[in-house]
């Protein structure tokens, strides 16, 4: 295969091939079967066991779709009973925030909805604030918001967001008052978050600064409030609209525009089909939004199940994330628990949770890869599979004692046998005693280690890599 | 594959066998690499203060009485002062610098800053990172440099961070900077063992596969970039023998290191290191006069390191913090965020001094939040590294132009 990889300044390369614009978004037709199973599971979540895949494989897009955007409300979600333990806004551990990340992860693993999760993740590297650790809990709320809203009304969230006490902090809302407006936020908010650069003035930038002002938050218990007295009230000018302006209003406005709509169509085809999504495509889906009125659920149910996202061209075109490739490597191996180890391994691979690097977010794509990384993520697979936890694996331990078959079980359970014929011979031959240093057959006695170990080199392969 | 041997403990007993074939070793072996004229054999060493490093009890205004009226628990006494004259002199723990400074190898730049001060470590360190005080960009000023300079594409030691995560500083578009925390722990723990290496290389050359990713040629790179580089720099730097007594603590061994890459012609142009935390809001004496002393004691044993290899020529350190502290001390014996600081210039090419404004303590009551107002842009002072030293016109980089400093011989 000719080398068709042109990977652009942002890092962010956009499958090669046409995109058949009019038909990207009907649903795909037919049962899904094991690869096209998987890559849902992948998108929609982080991954599937054996089992999970074998149960989306023999559902049409459209059923698999559906069943995935369905999902149990998010107050039912109860808190790490670490964070619990401690008094709102009291100045806790600093390690908490460990266990809120560990918490997290757990979910992220063991969840009936992933794409619950896979949402909250989404709007985390979107919405983005950085943790204070000494006020684990304002993370927390902020989580859980993301949480709530996770297939709901983008406007809405948005409102919600601008006025959640890590958002105040971390974007200076909390400091921005009538007699000096900070432009923190109000610059985000349209630069980031919702319409992109130059969309909007300096003076949009500054009127909305205005309108934002009053917010505050009480570092005694965590809470926001609105302060009229810190409020700027007056007459405020901004994208081309006239009137006394409060937060709220600047959010609808910002809703009105047409931008607004590919800004976050262009963002979801980024996150679940692929990178540097074509401008008919980005205008499709921004369509779908304005339709739903900016209801998340239709359009994610929609673009799950359409033909663009079970393209070729879609298939293995996004780099896994860490937090993916973490999550998705015990899901794979069907384990119950996440250890606290992966939170140091995270960190290597260059995703802490609640610690973006920018408020833009994890730039992702290739940006995820560099030798320090790739080192990072190969050291967290020799670890966990030469770990007890492997151990608990939902099907290693039932692999077949002939090579072959079990080579070919690792493959297609791993890799959805998206594996080059020279990688298939080594776990072969690992398996088998017959590779290039001399090994024992597989037997009942060395069953256990050279079975992770098989699995240690499947996912060692370029494909594991990609989403 | 090799990482079988690994997975099955085999390792025991299998010698580690360097391949002078290897198409990476040979690229490495050849001379220096060619860059622009007087910059091809150069490094420069980055070090982060991180946590915000207090200005004013680094470089000491011993000679302003303001310092010693707003500061009662936390100015340094006149007498332990390590002067460097009337006005300024450094902090009691740095008797190495100020040994390097006494023989012109030291420029310190007083009020270093940048425009609209932000006060959060996280914002303040992207920004000096970044060097875009005004936008938000993913990759670092180094980076940029990297990503700009068309040398020794097949180099994997262009740029090497000497921390466990990547910093912003080096973060770029298309040059593959490792993170090296050590030696030990820049390794595949599968690649313990290499028998069969052959076998590998065939398996990750294979593509025949059955689909196509736009980003498959990129991870079969930097795989290959993470093998051959970890199982490569031990060999490479094995050679390096230091000749100075480096301290037995982080920042130590990060210079140790340092020097070894350096010392070992790999074409390195840019190693990060980083030392802290100076975010010394409480107790600040006891911490900050500790910190210094550790980062003092170990640049002065990597410069020494440097002289006894002939390197002080090549090899220019550059210190920077996200911010200095406020000029008031708080009432729990520390300091707050603040904005401009000192940074040092430390090497053979560099020519001695004191630059830029003195700090002005009327600040305190006049505004601007008590703190010291930064007289010198830190681009002016990466402008000046980039193109006097690197060898590089800065505007790219920097995306805009700004005046040099001579702090360069």
């Amino acid at each position: 295969m000719a080398a068709h990889t042109v990977v652009d300044v942002g890092g962010m390369a956009r499958p090669s091939g046409q995109l058949d614009a009019a038909a990207a978004l009907r649903p795909h037709a037919g049962l899904l079967g094991v690869r096209a199973a998987a890559h849902l599971l992948r998108r929609a979540g982080f991954g599937g066991t054996p089992d999970e895949i074998a149960r989306f494989a023999v559902m049409t897009a459209a059923d698999a779709a559906a069943s995935l955007v369905r999902m149990p409300p998010a107050n039912a979600v109860a808190p790490p009973p670490e964070l619990t333990a401690v008094a709102l806004g009291r100045p806790a551990n600093r390690n908490i925030i460990r266990d809120v990340q560990l918490w997290w992860l757990g979910r992220m693993l063991t969840t009936p909805a992933p794409l619950q999760e896979k949402m909250t993740l989404y709007f985390h590297g979107h919405f983005t604030s950085r943790a204070t650790p000494r006020f684990p809990w304002i993370t927390y709320n902020q989580n859980a918001l993301l949480r709530r809203y996770a297939l709901g009304n983008l406007r809405e969230l948005t409102r919600d967001v601008s006025k959640d006490a890590a958002m105040l902090i971390y974007l200076d809302g909390n400091v921005n008052v009538a007699a000096h407006p900070n432009e923190n936020y109000a610059r985000e908010l349209m630069e980031l978050f919702t319409l992109g650069v130059d969309e909007y003035t300096e003076d949009d930038v500054r009127e909305s600064a205005r309108a934002w002002t009053g917010w505050r938050v009480d570092r005694r218990d965590d809470s926001v409030s609105f302060n009229p007295a810190l409020h700027d009230a007056g007459i405020k000018q901004f994208l081309g609209r006239r009137g006394d302006f409060d937060g709220d209003q600047i959010v609808d406005i910002i809703f009105e525009q047409p931008q607004c709509a590919r800004f976050f169509a262009g963002g979801l085809l980024n996150w679940f089909v692929y990178n540097d999504p074509e401008p008919p495509l980005v205008e499709s889906v921004a369509q779908l939004l304005r339709k739903h009125d900016f209801e998340l659920s239709p359009v994610v149910e929609a673009i799950l199940r359409s033909e663009v996202f079970h393209s070729d061209r879609a298939y293995r075109a996004l780099v896994k994330s860490p937090v993916e490739f973490v999550v998705g490597s015990y899901k794979t191996l069907g384990l119950g628990a996440m250890d606290i180890g992966v939170i140091d391994a995270l960190q290597q691979m260059g995703q802490r949770l609640f610690f973006p690097p920018t408020v833009a977010g994890w730039p992702g794509g290739a940006n995820w890869l560099t030798s320090g990384t790739m080192i990072a993520r190969q050291n967290f697979l020799s670890r966990l599979l030469n770990s007890q936890t492997a151990n608990g694996s939902s099907w290693l331990g039932n692999l077949s004692l002939h090579p072959t078959t079990a080579a070919q079980r690792v493959a297609q359970n791993v890799l959805q046998d998206d594996v080059a014929p020279a990688a298939l011979h080594e776990i072969d031959a690992f398996l088998s005693g017959t590779g290039s240093a001399a090994l024992a057959e597989l037997s009942v006695e060395n069953f256990q280690q050279r079975s992770s170990g098989a699995v240690y080199l499947a996912m060692a392969t370029p494909a594991y890599q990609l989403n | 594959m090799r990482r079988r041997n690994f997975l099955l403990g085999t390792t025991a007993g299998l010698a580690l066998v360097a391949n002078p074939d290897h198409v990476f070793a040979r690229a490495l072996a050849q001379a220096p690499l060619p860059g622009l004229p007087g910059a091809e054999d150069r490094c420069l060493v980055i070090v982060n203060l991180y946590g915000g490093n207090d200005g004013l009890n680094c470089v000491v205004p011993h000679g302003d009485d303001r310092y010693y009226q707003l500061r009662p628990a936390l100015a340094i006494a006149k007498s332990a002062v390590l002067a460097i004259d009337g006005r300024v002199g450094l902090n009691p723990g740095m008797r190495a610098i100020k040994r390097l400074y006494d023989q012109g190898r030291v420029a310190i730049v007083q009020g270093v800053g940048y425009p609209n001060p932000d006060h959060s470590h996280f914002r303040s360190t992207e920004i000096w990172q970044t060097a875009a005080p005004d936008r938000y960009v993913h990759t670092g000023w180094l980076g940029r440099y990297f990503d700009e300079t068309a040398i020794a594409q097949t180099n994997l030691f262009r740029g090497v961070s000497v921390s466990k995560v990547l910093p912003e500083v080096m973060v770029s578009d298309r040059t593959d900077v490792p993170a090296i925390s050590g030696l030990r722990q820049y390794n595949m723990i599968a690649d313990d063992s290499s028998s069969s290496r052959d076998a590998y290389a065939a398996q990750a050359r294979d593509r025949r596969l059955p689909f196509r990713s736009p980003y498959l040629a990129h991870v079969m790179e930097i795989e290959s970039d993470a093998q051959r580089s970890s199982e490569e720099l031990p060999k490479l730097v094995a050679g390096y023998v230091p000749k100075a007594t480096y301290p037995s603590n982080g920042i130590g061994r990060s210079l140790a290191l340092a020097a070894q890459i350096v010392g070992s012609n790999l074409g390195t142009r840019a190693v990060y290191v980083e030392h802290g935390s100076f975010d010394t809001h409480v107790s600040q004496q006891k911490t900050q006069n500790n910190l210094l002393a550790q980062l003092s004691e170990a640049i002065g044993a990597f410069y020494d390191d440097l002289v006894a290899h002939g390197n002080e020529k090549r090899v220019l350190i550059l210190t920077f913090s996200e911010f200095g502290r406020r000029i008031e001390e708080n009432g729990n014996s520390g300091t707050d965020h603040g904005e401009a600081s000192p940074l040092f210039l430390i090497g053979g090419g560099v020519h001695g001094g004191i630059y830029g404004a003195y700090p002005d303590l009327a600040l305190a009551d006049t505004g601007n939040m008590g703190n010291v107002r930064f007289t010198t842009d830190f681009r002016s002072v990466y402008a000046t590294v980039l193109e006097r030293w690197l060898g590089r016109s800065p505007e790219g980089v920097l995306g805009g132009e700004f005046s040099t400093l001579p702090v360069l011989a």
